[in-house]
């Protein structure tokens, strides 16, 4: 009867108390929202015209806020200490760079292959009671005690220049395998052999003549830890090849000892001769 | 259909904070890059920036922390010049492109090695990825000052051709510790 009505009427009441404060809420964030949006819109309007008026040379003389025609002492040294920064950044480019640390130097040495710059290797060095490696993340296939034997008590610099030659040498030898796998993959049979120093490199690979393919089985052996080209090359066909073959073998094994692995396979495919 | 205009809204304004954070980066670096403080300059600033302060607290860096790390990268620059012999004598930069996980700079920078001055131009590439970041040169235009023999012309000529800023810098390194070392030896015989 009635108290059940009335229950009606509660609930009905209620939900569409709900739904109002629903309503109500929803509105508010989507009006905070669009305050929002008109905030950053402004900001970034305001940026675009600064940025605007910077790159045609007027900024100094607006007296833009945050930087007037006169900057704050504090706005100079900010400046030097970005600006040395920058140059301390250079020095990673040079291959050597580091830093002053309490007991002695970090350097950190930097490799490269050509124009792209690879890996970098730190050296914690304690300078007394004399000079030590204290840590360091040069791979454990990297010669390191023996070349600190031999120089890192009596020339720093000699140690450091031989051991990055050391270093930059097996990133790039490292570096034309990889090339090699990722760019040529189709002309590789199988998987191309490699240990971690990289100096020891055994792949097979298709050649073909009179539109017939043989596999080349080449070994590149690096003799030569501070060298990325290899001083042994042995390039072996089946026997049943033909004799054309052998000679474009004799020619692979001369090119792969004077140029690097991948720019050689690269030389095959425009050069006109058949390696697929 | 509310929900539809509140997500379009929370996009816009994502698009918006990345646009101003780049923008703001922009000008920023642009600031830095065409402005130049000389060593005066920049010892008055530190005096008056002592000054200033006196007493104050306002949540800034004090002038002794800037200073403290003003100094500290002078002195890591300073060994790192007297130790591999190669001292920078001005560098600029112009960053030419920066999205969101590539920037792109002009370098310019003379400098010498020992005796042998040099200026290099180049474009840097950095690219960043999740764990690292990768560096590229491009564009590497090498000038020696000092006028070049057949020696310095052949690493010089082999390094600008394939962007090969890293072994133009060791050979240069290597040569101009012989070269001094030769000039030396001159000298002492004079």
């Amino acid at each position: 009867g009635v108290f059940a009505h009335l229950e009606l009427l509660e609930e009905r009441a209620y939900e569409a108390a709900v739904k109002q404060e629903e309503m109500e809420q929803q509105e508010e964030k989507l009006a905070r929202l669009k305050t929002r949006v008109q905030e950053l819109r402004l900001q970034r309007d305001e940026l675009r015209a600064k940025v605007d008026l910077q790159q045609k040379g007027q900024l100094g003389k607006e007296g833009a806020v945050s930087n007037p025609a006169q900057p704050s002492a504090r706005a100079v040294l900010e400046w030097k200490i970005k600006s040395l920064k920058a140059m301390l950044q250079i020095f990673y480019l040079t291959g050597i760079s580091g830093k002053l640390s309490k007991r002695g130097v970090c350097f950190c040495i930097s490799t490269a292959y050509e124009g792209t710059y690879l890996d970098s290797f730190h050296l914690d060095l304690l300078t007394k009671p004399e000079v030590q490696i204290y840590r360091h993340s040069v791979p454990i296939f990297i010669p390191l005690q023996q070349i600190a034997k031999k120089y890192l008590q009596t020339d720093i610099r000699r140690f450091l220049s031989v051991l990055s030659d050391h270093l930059n040498a097996y990133v790039g030898r490292r570096y034309q395998a990889d090339q090699l796998q990722e760019h040529f993959s189709g002309q590789i049979e199988g998987t191309l052999q490699r240990n971690s120093l990289c100096n020891l490199l055994v792949f097979n690979y298709n050649v073909s003549s009179e539109s017939k393919t043989f596999p080349f089985n080449v070994r590149l052996l690096y003799g030569d830890p501070c060298c990325s080209l290899p001083t042994e090359v042995v390039i072996s066909c089946t026997p049943d090849a033909p004799a054309p073959l052998a000679e474009m073998a004799a020619a692979h094994s001369d090119l792969f000892r004077r140029v690097a692995l991948h720019k050689a396979f690269r030389s095959f495919g425009s050069a006109g001769e058949r390696v697929d | 259909m509310d929900k539809n205009i509140c997500q379009v809204y929370e996009d816009e304004i994502q698009l918006l904070e990345e646009e101003i954070k780049l923008l703001t980066e922009k000008y920023e670096d642009s600031q830095q890059e065409s402005t130049f403080f000389s060593d005066e300059e920049i010892l008055m600033s530190i005096n008056s920036l002592q000054k200033e302060f006196q007493g104050e607290s306002k949540g800034n860096e004090s002038p002794s922390d800037l200073k403290a790390r003003l100094g500290s990268l002078e002195t890591d620059l300073s060994f790192l010049m007297k130790f591999t012999g190669i001292q920078f004598r001005s560098h600029s930069k112009q960053t030419v492109e920066k999205t969101g996980n590539r920037t792109v700079q002009k370098h310019r920078l003379s400098a010498n090695c020992h005796s042998l001055s040099f200026q290099l131009e180049f474009q840097l590439l950095e690219m960043r990825n999740k764990e690292s970041v990768s560096a590229v040169i491009t564009d590497l235009n090498i000038v020696m000052a000092s006028g070049e023999n057949s020696d310095m012309r052949k690493f010089v000529s082999s390094a600008g051709e394939h962007g090969n800023l890293l072994t133009f810098f060791r050979s240069l390194s290597s040569y101009a510790e012989w070269y001094e070392h030769r000039r030396c030896t001159f000298l002492h015989f004079k």
